[in-house]
């Protein structure tokens, strides 16, 4: 693993204490924003303001939790990332439907049903992998990038909120004070500066709020209202289990899995300069701790939780990236749980300076995102897999009647950009897999070589295989250079069967004929002897095609030769 | 594979696009001979336009540069990288050979 330049404290590194402390207060009211979820929820099911507060205090214990759970290395838990969890809106929908239906005991036993789901489903990855490639993981991070973005510029322009007097100008000039601020300190500062950028620009939009009259008197008293220590009851309603909602929370699910997916590959991407696939044990070290987190929120009387991706484009922007700052988000929210001012410091957050936090991050998931999808090749398929799914997500926001009119039993498949793009970025994968071969064969006469032709054979398998550039670019070579040096060195007596194999894991090429075998020197010819005769060229061709592969194999039987060439993928 | 030649002062700039394999090579072979065949020339051999060159680009490649070493030649290649770089390297050539990264570096680097 190769840091990267723009990381300043990667996964493994310990920073300083003050920037330990600066960065996970960073994440904690990143993270707090999302306490909103689950009090919309306790307000549906009909809390009082007393239980309400436990609620609060239970769900910032269940965020802290997460935090360190998703950052533990060793199996079977954790992705071993900066990756905390918070609320998700891919629950909100079914829990707000549960709370309705049969208030927080419902809610509470449906969120133990989705945390099991994630739970077995992190157990299944491996096989599941192929349903879920990459490029899909990449789409969900990116479509979680623009639901941010989408969302923060709604509340930095002020749409949906009661006019003010003032009309949007003070909170366009709040949100440009905030935005602009973290953007300088991000791109022109070094060192703290850069590291608690965020927090900083949350700062000075505060105060830009405070002197534009958006934070009043009537907000504070808000905060002293509250008191100062309050220790939190677990006390709930009996869970309740309810089969009419198991489809949402189901799909809830699968959603907040593949969201982890993408974050938990972010998190790799970030902290690797050599980064090249998703590693499975983090990934389904990262799924589990994501279901673990969500069923011990049912279990305590919370809603459901999911990686944060906004955080993870919080540790991109600021370059501090290390396990060490859940540490931190843990043992802050295990304080503030008990503090309730804390939390309603937290509430009264501006509209301007929430939009400009969640644009910013939104920046760096976005194209996090861009970059898993195109770190693999893309045929016309999974174009469209991509394409087509990320238009009809967008369609949920851009046009929000035509799916709210249609029946019931569809709300929960088409009630969020995310959980309507997923879907049908899974359905469609599915549907172009079925056509598409995992092991493919070309014949090769020797006295009518195309190479261009063989090129394009491997470029166009790798397209439908959603291959790495990188080991088609090696293929392809070894491909075309072994070919030419039998047709001119070994005499094939017939055509070259080719077999091309690929699965996530390895690229394997087979090359048979009935002829001599090809020489794979270890050593490389000098160079007079590649200049003295066609003989040196051969051996040369044969060295470059050994170290070209992560492994060679070459075997002669019964007049035929046969050489394997495999590469990692 | 196409090449094309151009003068510049009394440079020549050789551009060759397409692959470079045992079928091609001969053509660049004969091309590269003609131009470095008398004393005081210099070349610049501009790859930036190929996708592909296999053991017998390199074997013509690397007798072009003997000859104009002897002769006294000036014979510069540039514009290589990305998967054909990975190539030289591959073959144990980036070493081998006078490598600019531009073509006017290799103009410059020939003066």
């Amino acid at each position: 693993m190769k840091k990267p330049l723009n990381i300043v404290y990667g996964v493994d590194e310990r920073p300083p204490l003050g920037v330990t402390l600066v960065s996970g207060f960073q994440h904690v009211v990143l993270m707090s924003i999302r306490l909103l979820f689950p009090l919309l929820v306790a307000r549906e099911a009909g809390l009082p303001p007393e239980r309400i507060l436990d609620v609060v205090a239970v769900s910032m214990l269940v965020m802290g939790a997460g935090a360190y759970l998703q950052s533990l290395s060793s199996r079977p838990v954790g992705s071993g990332y900066l990756c905390p969890p918070s609320f998700t809106s891919a629950y909100i929908a079914p829990s707000l439907a549960a709370a309705r239906a049969g208030g927080l005991g419902l809610v509470l036993g449906m969120t133990v049903f989705g945390g099991l789901i994630e739970t077995a489903l992190s157990r299944v990855l491996r096989p599941l992998r192929p349903f879920f490639p990459p490029e899909i993981a990449g789409f969900v991070v990116l479509v979680v990038g623009v639901t941010l973005g989408a969302l923060g510029t709604r509340n930095l322009l002020g749409i949906g909120v009661a006019e003010r007097a003032g009309g949007p100008g003070p909170d366009l000039a709040i949100a440009v004070v905030s935005l602009v601020t973290m953007v300088a300190l991000n791109v022109w500062g070094t060192g703290l500066a850069r590291v608690c950028c965020a927090l900083v620009g949350m700062a000075a939009g505060y105060a830009a709020a405070g002197v534009a009259g958006l934070l009043t008197a009537a907000d504070f008293e808000a905060v002293a209202a509250a008191p100062f220590f309050h220790f939190p009851s677990l006390a709930h309603p009996m869970w309740r289990f309810d089969a009419a909602l198991a489809l949402p929370f189901g799909v809830a699910a699968l959603a907040a899995c593949l969201r982890a997916m993408g974050d938990v590959t972010t998190c790799q991407k970030m902290n690797d300069a050599e980064w090249t696939r998703p590693s499975l044990r983090s990934l389904s070290g990262g799924v589990l701790a994501n279901g673990i987190g969500t069923t011990a929120a049912g279990l305590l009387g919370t809603i459901g939780v999911n990686t944060l991706t906004s955080s993870v484009g919080l540790a991109a922007a600021t370059g501090v990236a290390s396990r060490r700052i859940a540490h931190a988000i843990a043992g802050m929210f295990l304080g503030l749980a008990f503090l309730p001012k804390a939390a309603a410091l937290f509430a009264i957050m501006p509209r301007p300076v929430l939009g400009a936090t969640l644009l910013f991050s939104a920046a760096f998931v976005f194209i996090n995102g861009l970059q898993i999808i195109t770190s693999r090749m893309l045929d016309i398929r999974k174009t469209l897999v991509i394409g087509l799914s990320f238009m009809t997500g967008l369609s949920v926001d851009l046009h929000p009647a035509f799916f709210t009119a249609l029946p019931p039993a569809a709300h929960p498949f088409v009630n969020s950009s995310l959980v309507l793009g997923t879907v049908t970025a899974l359905l469609l994968n599915l549907v172009f897999r079925a056509g598409v071969r995992r092991t493919q064969t070309l014949t090769v006469e020797p006295g009518a070589v195309d190479s261009v032709g063989i090129t394009d054979f491997m470029e166009a398998q790798g397209a439908a295989w959603g291959a790495r550039r990188d080991v088609i670019d090696r293929a392809s070579f070894n491909l075309a250079q072994s070919v030419e040096t039998i047709v001119d060195g070994c005499g094939p007596g017939g055509p070259l069967e080719i077999q091309a194999s690929f699965d996530e894991f390895s690229l394997d090429l087979r090359v048979s004929y009935e002829g001599a075998p090809l020489e794979l020197p270890e050593r490389r010819p000098t160079n007079e002897e590649i200049i003295a005769s066609e003989e040196g060229q051969r051996k040369l061709a044969g060295f470059m095609l050994r170290r070209h592969a992560d492994r060679v194999q070459s075997t002669h039987r019964a007049g035929r030769s046969t050489i394997l060439f495999h590469f990692d993928h | 594979m196409d090449l094309r030649e151009e003068a510049v002062g009394d440079i020549t700039v050789l551009e060759v696009k397409g692959r470079i394999d045992s079928g091609t090579a001969p053509v660049l072979g004969e091309k590269l001979t003609a131009l470095l065949g008398a004393p005081g020339r210099r070349l610049v051999l501009d790859l930036r336009q190929i996708d592909y060159i296999s053991s017998a680009g390199f074997r013509i490649l690397l007798l072009s540069a003997k000859r104009a070493d002897e002769a006294g030649n000036r014979f510069v290649l540039c514009g290589i990288s990305g998967k054909v770089r990975q190539l030289f390297d591959l073959g144990g050539f980036l070493d081998l050979f006078a490598i600019s990264s531009s073509r006017e570096e290799g103009i410059a680097a020939v003066q």
